[in-house]
């Protein structure tokens, strides 16, 4: 959009990022990938139990991962949920105090609350939920996304995380892995330098004189060496890379927007952070025609971990919960609900049981949990699928984290078993050998 | 649970499968690969898929379908109408899958099983090796035997054999490229740095038919070939400074491994040995001298070096010992082992049993564990010297330890009980307050006169200075002197503590009499901490609680000013908040005794409010015999032993000999037949006949064919950018095909007929035509054959991410091109790392980029960012992206921008605006600039603005960032 000339350029040549045809028409141009850190409890926020207040202290048995041969948890006891949940909207979903803002979406929302996973630790949780692989270093989900379908802006990179803290796994969660590195996830950071080296060092008539002097080199080299494609395609990174340097800050440059659209966010004019800031931004890059944007609402620290105590859920919920309906509207009014997807997800949930009745935290619990999907192609204001009545085992239309790739890569128009990638004699997916798209969910 | 289960099963089946081919029917077998087998996997494995077999049948083998179950044979080969498989999926009879399995078949499967019953059922049959027959095995052309004699190629012969498919494809050639270009490709191959201008001036200045032989000599001799080729090696053996596991710990001492590479490719290791060692170093150098096992323990690193995985290492140690199983299979023989931990290999003769016969080997074999979050630190770290030698160290460390802690258990107790003994009896003679810039008598305030003092041996005398008020302590002088009266009169003064405070202990044994310091808030607790010097300053020397309360002196003839000036040849007190201060005297003999004293406040200062004292006598021998008894175990035992610092590698030894069981489907919760540890069962299956088997292994590996044939074509890859196998860690039945066989029978005979030496290879590879043609190709001939497989040029290539660093650090003059060793780790003692706050760091330095530490859970972001090598797996080549962010890299990264700025001070001021120009050019791109370039140089010059630093320091990051800088013609 910088240098119009530029992408017809790139997309002339092979260019690993240029705009791809999809398997089959997808529904959705774009994900915008939400994943709070730590497991959330199901049972606390979009998966009503009554039945945990009526046995609660109840002493149950469950052959569980996280108590198996742990000193002091030879017996668990239920404990109810501490929020109180209601009815919102014309389908009638139910959802707890902890989330009232995402309460008044849910006539756009299809909530699964059936998921379950393959580990009950956060480090392997977190990359199955991102790769598909519980041990191994895979490449994530947005970066298969990436590669299956390319990019339309060339200022911009195809797949954007951003996350003020890094989550469990590090790097590895937006890696590109055996994929090309230009489906690598770019790190932004909230705050003054979001993309590392995007701020010119250098005044831009300077810098501009340097890469036009540059340029006259390379071309001259590139004149003595007949047509090398990889050399004309650095000069071009190059232009590209200047683009960028403003193309990314007018990304992150909120100032036109107005105090309504800040204020729906939960923002604060001049604000360069919060999940507030997160979210505006997926928007506004999912604008610009970024593919695919993570944002990691925080760390593998002070997340929503809660073995100690479940009310750190409050503040945790109260950190995204507006910003993330205020994004869920905004897409909507925008008409860009249309086309982008919205997906919420931790990498696992929390016990409805613990070794006291009276404890006041959850442990890690694999075996059930909620994540939810909302606009392109998805069907709206839907339940999918159900937990036992304490919450414990995942039991109607049970949807594994492979489904749920398989889903998303459905709803881009990619076929799960059909996105591969030759790697060391052997073609890789993303759902490995496993998968089956949820059709329940679907428009 | 149970539905996940089945969920496993169903996606696992296939791995079940016993994958066999019959060579006869490849296209048979291959529809049933492509067509039948995943139909049968996702519709019938649920219930027919494993031991527990619905009805009795299995569909996962041919056997199982052919024995059928209860109801008679599944499949009739070549008869569907016959086959009860059909009618069941037909619905006629049997209902199969039945309604609440799924229901009936989507027509076109029920066609595709239809089409394949009656095309015989061709399946992999039953006389195969995982996923080749015996036949095909036997002849697969990468396990020939290498052809006989060897040691006779030459590079005259390379060039006729390239020269000859080049004639065959019809390519015509490159010419060879200019000297200039050629040192500058040959510089960068073998060090992995840019020719000084220096030596490309040697080069073009000399004549002699040899010149280039000379320059091979000459790099191939340098230091930092190793870096380079050592890098290469680090790559395929994906070598980490981090273990992967859930908290990423720190490998501190893995940089031995990395430089024992190093220096082995230096002084070119034969590479059997190099590859014995790197398997089994620790035994096969164990009867050597102790600097050879030293080498040979470190070598082992490179099993140790494997990734570790999830949050219990010891947990998920069977996928560590798949990452060794599948680096040596792929590292050393070309061959996927990996691929057959959960079911037997789809394409290439490898066994289920044949993983975990080498998985035995891993699993008694004792791998130094790096620590983990819910096992905290490191254990199994190999020591570096003779173990009766270590272990002797370590037991007089642990006495020592022992005697100290013992120690300290008195002394805390006898501090305790002489508490309560002063509390039973003493006699305070005299206190004070000493104001601000005061001095307050000793002697003159006692109730009693000091001039006559009954003390008995044993009977104590103590001054203790405390805090005034709540405002802390002060700095107090004090001036005591103790004099024994009658016939052979003695002095004890404090001032013969000036000399002597610190020579013995926390007390000064002077004259028969004992002197301590302690602090008395919980009885007589002694200043451990010995300070020689206060405040930097020398002469002050202190015992001391931490920083107070403390007693120190001044032993300097003039005043000495720190926090205030304090007078030469003096003792002072210093008490703490809340920490009174005590000077005791234990008195020598029986007799009577004077006292006069004065305490000083000796810190002037506005707002203090002095300190206040008590002189107190302790009529009771026991309580100065117990501090004496206290000084004996001080000076009994010396400071707190320090561990001795073994030197230890992060290496193996030999661990519990046995054999491992099967894990079925790759899950070490349901382990199979034991299986013996032995060699690949296509390579004969010989036994392992004792240890662990490590040594064996090695010799097996390092006897075969296979070696030789990857290791030569990984040094023609690393020469050419591609190897004869474009597929270097696939020499099986998914990789690539050579493009030239014969040079690669040839090559893999002559590297191991030469004794398997590197460097000849070298010289053999860059003598030939084909490494010296020019980069210059027509767009015409390039068409023909893209990725240049027949080297009818050379291909141009994009420098290493360590080479554009290196060559960026080398133009500033900032490169430091000696050896790193460890990483500034933090000290072991203080890692508390979990998943929840990993180890993450990256650490800076000037030296070659191969010392950069590499984390394997966070890419180091400069290395991810350039292609470098992924630090989990193997890489066998480097990729070479072009993407915006590395232009970014050269716009504003703050690391290039120095190296820039730091070439522009290189060029020197006195120099003509045109011989600077000259001068950049030569020294970035080993040649002079045209009058184009100078034009556009000098025209950039004049035109950016600034003074002259500024300017060059722009046309600097121009020229570094240029693609001539970053390409290799």
């Amino acid at each position: 959009m910088i240098f119009p000339g530029i992408v017809e350029q790139l997309l002339a040549d092979s260019d690993p990022l240029a705009a791809r045809g999809s398997h089959f028409p997808g529904r959705a141009k774009n994900v915008i990938f939400l994943f709070m850190t730590g497991g959330v409890s199901h049972i606390d926020t979009f998966d009503p139990k009554p039945a945990l207040h009526r046995d609660v202290g109840k002493e149950i048995k469950a052959d569980h991962p996280e108590i198996a041969n742990r000193p002091g948890y030879e017996r668990i006891f239920l404990k109810k949920p501490q929020w109180e949940f209601s009815s919102h909207g014309e389908s009638g979903t139910e959802v707890s105090t902890l989330f009232p803002h995402v309460a008044t979406c849910v006539d756009d929302i299809a909530m699964i609350r059936s998921m379950h996973t393959s580990h009950s630790n956060h480090y392997n949780a977190t990359l199955g939920m991102h790769t598909g692989s519980f041990a191994f270093s895979r490449p994530s989900i947005g970066s298969w996304v990436s590669y299956g379908l390319g990019s339309e802006n060339r200022n911009l990179p195809g797949f954007v995380v951003i996350a003020p803290k890094q989550t469990y796994a590090g790097t590895q969660v937006f890696s590109s892995d055996f994929l090309p590195a230009a489906h690598q996830g770019t790190l932004v950071v909230p705050g003054a330098e979001p993309v590392a080296n995007v701020k010119p060092r250098v005044p831009s008539d300077r810098q501009r004189l340097e890469l036009d002097a540059l340029q006259a080199f390379n071309r001259l080299h590139k004149d003595k060496r007949q047509a090398d494609a990889a050399l004309s395609a650095r000069m071009r990174s190059f232009e590209t890379a200047f683009g960028m340097q403003m193309a990314v800050p007018d990304a992150f440059d909120f100032s036109k927007e107005t105090k309504t659209t800040l204020g729906n966010y939960a923002l604060q004019p001049g604000q360069t952070s919060g999940f507030g800031w997160q979210c505006l931004a997926a928007r506004r890059l999912i604008e610009r025609g970024v593919r695919f944007v993570e944002l990691i609402d925080t760390g593998s620290s002070g997340n929503w971990d809660a073995h100690g105590d479940m009310m750190s859920h409050v503040g945790l919920a109260k950190n995204v919960d507006q910003p993330i309906a205020g994004l869920l509207k905004d897409l909507k009014q925008r008409g860009m609900l249309e086309e982008t997807l919205v997906v919420w997800t931790t990498e696992f949930g929390r016990t409805p049981f613990n070794n006291k009745a009276d404890a006041k935290g959850r442990e890690h619990h694999p075996w059930a949990f909620t994540s939810w999907l909302a606009g392109a192609g998805v069907k709206p204001g839907v339940v999918y699928g159900a937990t036992d009545e304490h919450g414990l085992h995942s039991v109607v239309d049970k949807v594994h984290v492979h489904d749920f790739h398989a889903t998303i890569l459905h709803l881009m128009g990619l076929d799960h078993e059909r996105l591969t990638f030759r790697h060391a004699g052997r073609d890789y997916r993303l759902t490995d050998v496993e998968g089956n798209v949820v059709n329940g969910v679907l428009a | 649970m149970i539905m996940r289960y089945c969920y496993i099963l169903l996606s696992t089946a296939l791995c079940f499968l016993n994958v066999t081919t019959n060579a006869a029917d490849r296209e048979g077998v291959e529809f049933f690969e492509k067509k039948i087998r995943p139909l049968l996997v996702k519709r019938c494995f649920k219930c027919h898929g494993g031991a527990k077999a619905g009805g009795g049948l299995s569909l996962a083998t041919s056997a199982g379908w052919q024995k059928g179950g209860e109801t008679g044979p599944a499949i009739i080969p070549g008869e569907p109408k016959e086959s009860l498989l059909i009618d069941a999926i037909n619905y006629r009879g049997l209902e199969m899958p039945p309604p609440d399995k799924g229901g009936k078949l989507p027509k076109e499967e029920i066609v595709l099983l239809t089409k394949w019953v009656a095309m015989g059922a061709p399946a992999p049959g039953d006389d195969a090796l995982g996923g080749m027959s015996l036949k095909e095995a036997r002849s697969w052309w990468s396990f020939q035997a290498l052809p006989k004699g060897g040691g006779k190629l030459t590079s005259a012969k390379i060039d006729a054999l390239i020269n000859e498919k080049l004639a065959q494809q019809k390519l015509t050639l490159s010419t060879i490229t200019d000297k200039r270009t050629l040192i500058r490709r040959a510089t960068y191959d073998l060090t992995g740095l840019p020719p000084t201008t220096a030596e490309v001036k040697a080069f073009l200045a000399d004549p002699s038919a040899d010149a280039f032989d000379k320059v091979i000599d000459r790099l191939l001799q340098s230091p930092q070939y190793g870096a380079r080729w050592g890098r290469h090696w680090l790559d395929v053996v994906r070598y980490a400074d981090t273990a992967g596991e859930n908290s990423d710990r720190p490998l501190p001492h893995a940089w031995r491994y990395r430089n024992w590479v190093i220096e082995a490719l230096n002084r070119d290791m034969p590479f059997d040995e190099f590859v014995r060692w790197q398997l089994a170093g620790d035994i096969v150098n164990a009867k050597t001298d102790d600097q050879r096992l030293r080498e040979g323990i470190i070598a082992t690193g490179y099993l140790a070096v494997a990734r570790r995985y999830g949050h219990d290492i010891d947990k998920d140690i069977h996928l560590m010992h798949e990452d060794v199983i599948d680096n040596l299979g792929k590292n050393f023989l070309g061959l996927t082992l990996g691929c057959a931990r959960c079911h037997d290999h789809k394409y290439d003769a490898v066994t289920s049993e044949d993983y975990y016969a080498l998985y035995g080997i891993f699993n008694s074999t004792k791998f130094a564990f790096p620590g983990c979050e819910p096992k905290e630190q490191p254990r199994d770290l190999v020591p570096l010297m003779d173990n009766a030698k270590a272990d002797a160290m370590m037991a007089d460390y642990q006495r020592r330890l022992d005697e100290y802690n013992n120690a300290s258990k008195f002394e805390e107790s006898e501090a305790q009980r002489l508490k309560q003994v002063a509390a039973k009896a003493y006699r305070v003679l005299s206190k004070a307050l000493v104001e601000e810039t005061k001095s307050a008598s000793i002697h003159e305030n006692a109730d009693g006169k000091l001039d006559r003092l009954a003390v008995k041996k044993g009977e104590v005398l103590q001054l203790t200075v405390m805090p005034n008020g709540n405002h802390g302590a002060d700095t107090t002088r004090i001036e005591l002197e103790i004099t024994k009266l009658g016939d052979q009169p003695k002095t004890y003064n404090v001032s013969d503590l000036i000399p002597r405070l610190t020579k013995q202990g926390p007390f000064v044994k002077h004259n028969g009499a004992t002197w301590c310091f302690f602090d008395v808030a919980e009885g007589p607790r002694f200043l451990l901490n010995r300070k020689d010097s206060v405040d930097g300053v020398a002469s002050l020397q202190a015992w001391a609680n931490g920083d107070t309360p403390s007693v120190f002196v001044n032993t300097s003839n003039s005043p000495v000013k720190v926090w205030t000036t304090l007078p030469p040849k003096a003792f002072f007190m210093h008490p703490g908040v809340k920490r009174d201060v005590a000077l005791s005297w234990v008195c020598p003999e029986d007799g009577e005794y004077e006292v006069r004293g004065t305490v000083t406040d000796a810190h002037p200062a506005p707002g203090l409010d002095g300190v206040s004292f008590r002189f107190e006598h302790f009529p009771n021998a026991k309580f100065g015999d117990g501090l004496v008894g206290l000084t004996d175990s001080y000076t009994a035992r010396d400071k707190m032993p320090v561990k001795p610092a073994i030197p230890v590698a992060y290496a193996v030894v030999e661990g519990n000999i046995k054999n491992a069981r099967l894990q079925q489907r790759g899950d070490p919760k349901q382990p199979g037949d034991e299986i013996p540890r032995r060699w690949l069962s296509v390579f004969g299956g010989e036994a392992v006949s004792s240890g662990s088997g490590r040594v064996e292994l090695a010799e097996w590996i390092v006897d075969h064919p296979l070696l030789a044939r990857v290791m030569a074509n990984r040094i023609w890859q690393w020469h050419f950018g591609r190897g004869i196998v474009a597929t270097p860690n696939d020499f099986g039945s998914r990789g690539e095909a050579p493009t030239h066989p014969a040079l690669l029978n040839l090559l893999a005979a002559q590297f191991r007929a030469g004794g398997y030496r590197i460097k000849p290879m070298h010289r053999l590879i860059m003598k030939t035509a084909a490494y010296q043609r020019s980069s210059q190709v027509d767009p015409s001939r390039r068409e023909l054959d893209p990725n240049n497989r027949w080297l009818a040029h050379y291909s141009r290539r994009r420098l290493s991410a360590e080479e554009i660093r290196d060559s960026l650090l080398s133009a500033s003059r900032m490169l430091d091109l000696s050896t790193a060793e460890a990483h500034p780790f933090p000290p072991e003692a203080t890692w508390k790392f979990s998943q929840h706050a990993p180890f993450n760091a990256v650490y800076d330095t000037d030296r070659r980029s191969v010392f950069l530490m590499v984390q394997r859970q966070r890419r180091h972001p400069y290395l991810a960012l350039f292609d470098g090598a992924d630090p989990n797996s193997s890489t066998p080549s480097r990729e070479s992206t072009t993407v915006p962010t590395q232009a970014l890299y050269f716009l504003n990264d703050p690391f290039f921008h120095r190296q820039a700025a730091g070439f522009a001070a290189t060029v020197d001021a006195k120099l003509s605006e045109d011989e600077q120009i000259q001068h950049a050019f030569k020294s970035l791109f080993a040649r002079p600039a045209t009058t184009d370039e100078t034009t556009i140089a000098t025209q950039f010059l004049a035109k950016y603005p600034g003074n002259t630093k500024a300017k060059w320091s722009a046309f600097a990051r121009v020229l570094l960032s240029s693609n001539e800088f970053l390409y290799v013609d």
